[in-house]
């Protein structure tokens, strides 16, 4: 079985001084939740828009479902891959379930209408993300957690195998941060979708994420298992910062120490004080 | 809280404003300083209708000025709703990427070459206008497409320099030109309402009715691109074809309207807002509503323009931004609340 998304030897710039990405191969296979974690910079948002097709490789090769990426007409990309990006207020006072319903404008019938096929997908989708009890309110009067799911449900409503998400969690509170990675392993585990997430929450990506994409600010990269992916050395090194490693059950869990943390240098000495 | 917008409540609100607009149109078409009998009009078959002043005044001058103002009016309120949409910017208007001072621009040169001839019935003032309008509107969508794809900053800043600097030229122009020369244009400016015959008067209709349908065509991909144009090719719209429909015909329908009758301002910005705070942001319904109700808004403030300073006219434009402004105003403030994209 080969992977669903194949990605060969990818560099891109965005200048020709500098590489934000350099010769990187990695696949996802089907039903994963892989996790792209590393430093501002790192290129971790390029390259979600490399495999959404908003960005051109400068060299090498994405496949998506066996076939190159530039071989997909902008319809039939969207089949294939949802894009979650970071959720925002939008202009006009689009409903919840308004916005919903554009996931499905490429199967709109002749009069600009929805067919109750896609009536039914979209109720699933927002039965799935939870969003149905505030589905006619207004987007502008959801908070931030609750746009974001609504958002998340305008891809589960596009009925792809492939999901991305860039930074779901990042202005969310702990519960609501836990409530979109329990939503997405439900919809990897239930639906069997490829989902890749742009994250900076190292703690919830070994958490939730069945293999880690660890990028570094100088072009390196490291792929696998989170224990083969993330120990304490090497998140110190990509992250340039001081980590205290601990553990609860199965779960590790990353700190940071600055240098004005109090007491830090008694735990320093014993890095897994579990 | 809303219901969800279905295609048989589409067509009855659509039916019905266009039941209001015909009403309208009538009632308008029987106020004026003259006062017109319908039966005198119509009625008396053996009459010769030439030596009839009740159809003289009905058919001949009332009746063109008012469908006149009709088309007028939908063409900037559809215009004005597909620029909001593509430029995502509740302050857009139809005239915002320089098609005002392109068709000004062309409207004072015709003026000052002293032009005498008529093409299909229309004076060379209209035809530079139209010319002027739509050169404009694609230099500054070539302008923009040099800085890279279709960016909406640069579409933006292309169109108010190009306004400011074709502004300049109009301004310049006018200072060395005479005065009943500088007169003539600036009531074009003002944006004026006259008295057309019936087949450029159909030619207008026909072009405007086929931009708006080519627009409502487009118009679920409009919702789409309002949320930016990754989200909207993500989801599977292909932005460039529809970014270039819509700026297309946006802009055509809105050189018409400038053409037949000038610089006729805030239609095409207060009639899509009206229509939004009341029904919703859809433009599979925002676009049809603005275009019959930007219709009707027009036909009435002409008929106020041709009223108010009886037996002198107004031009409209002045009526649209003095009725239109506060009307607006008082909307707006009974509505905020329910709408968030102001807040």
């Amino acid at each position: 079985m080969s992977g669903i998304i194949e990605v060969e030897n990818l560099s891109f710039s965005y200048t020709p001084q500098s590489t934000v990405l350099k010769d990187i191969s990695f696949e996802v296979m089907p039903g994963t939740l892989l996790a792209v974690a590393g430093p501002n910079g790192a290129g971790k948002s390029t390259l979600l828009n490399l495999l959404c097709g908003t960005l051109t490789p400068k060299s090498g090769i994405i496949r998506i479902d066996a076939a190159a990426i530039e071989s997909y007409k902008t319809e039939a990309l969207a089949k294939k891959v949802a894009v979650v990006r970071q959720e925002f207020v939008p202009v006009f006072g689009f409903s919840v379930i308004e916005m919903v319903l554009m996931a499905r404008t490429p199967y709109f019938g002749q009069l600009g209408f929805e067919s109750k096929a896609d009536r039914q997908i979209v109720n699933e989708a927002l039965k799935a993300t939870d969003t149905i009890q505030f589905a006619l309110r207004p987007l502008g009067s959801l908070s931030g957690g609750e746009r974001q799911r609504v958002f998340i449900a305008r891809a589960l409503a596009q009925n792809t195998t492939i999901l991305l998400l860039d930074e779901p969690t990042s202005f969310l509170d702990l519960k609501h941060q836990v409530g979109i990675y329990d939503l997405l392993k439900e919809a990897q585990l239930e639906k069997g979708k490829t989902i890749v997430v742009v994250t900076q929450d190292i703690n919830l990506a070994a958490q939730y994420a069945d293999e880690i994409l660890l990028l570094g600010a100088d072009n390196s990269y490291h792929i696998g298992k989170i224990e083969d992916v993330f120990f304490p050395e090497q998140i110190e090194k990509v992250f340039g910062v001081k980590i205290f490693t601990g553990s609860v059950g199965q779960e590790k869990f990353f700190l940071p120490l600055g240098k004005f943390a109090k007491d830090s240098g008694q735990i320093n000495s014993k890095p897994n004080s579990s | 809280m809303k219901e969800l917008l279905i295609p048989r409540k589409l067509v009855m609100r659509i039916a019905s404003a266009g039941i209001v607009l015909v009403a309208v149109m009538f009632v308008c078409s029987l106020i004026g300083t003259e006062s017109v009998s319908l039966k005198a009009a119509f009625g008396g078959a053996g009459q010769l209708p030439t030596v009839n002043p009740d159809y003289e005044i009905f058919v001949k001058v009332r009746l063109p000025r008012i469908i006149l103002a009709a088309i007028v009016g939908a063409a900037l309120a559809c215009s004005g709703v597909v620029f909001q949409a593509l430029l995502r910017n509740p302050l857009a208007d139809p005239y915002i990427l320089g098609i005002s001072s392109g068709a000004g621009l062309g409207t004072i040169i015709a003026v000052l070459s002293g032009f005498n001839w008529t093409l299909w019935g229309r004076s060379p003032i209209a035809i530079f206008a139209f010319a002027g309008a739509l050169g404009t509107v694609w230099l500054v969508w070539f302008i923009s497409r040099l800085t890279g794809k279709f960016h909406v900053t640069g579409l933006l800043l292309a169109g108010v320099v190009v306004n400011a600097f074709f502004s300049a030229v109009i301004m310049f122009l006018i200072s060395v030109a005479k005065g009943e020369q500088v007169y003539a244009t600036i009531f074009w400016l003002m944006g004026n309402m006259t008295e057309e015959d019936f087949f450029v008067l159909w030619m207008g209709a026909g072009c405007v009715l086929a931009g708006i349908l080519a627009l409502f065509n487009i118009s679920p991909q409009l919702n789409v691109l309002s949320f930016g144009e990754e989200d909207a090719r993500n989801i599977g719209i292909n932005t460039a074809r529809i970014q270039t429909i819509a700026f297309a015909a946006a802009a055509f329908i809105t050189a018409i309207a400038v053409s037949l009758s000038g610089l006729v301002g805030f239609v095409g910005l207060i009639v899509p807002h009206a229509v939004r705070l009341v029904w919703g942001p859809d433009h599979r319904q925002l676009l049809p509503l603005s275009g019959i109700i930007g219709a009707i808004f027009l036909v009435v403030a002409d008929t106020l323009a041709r009223i108010i300073v009886a037996p002198a006219q107004l031009p409209v434009g002045i009526v649209t931004a003095m009725v239109g402004g506060p009307f607006f105003l008082v909307l707006l403030v009974r509505h905020s609340r329910k709408v968030s994209w102001l807040k």
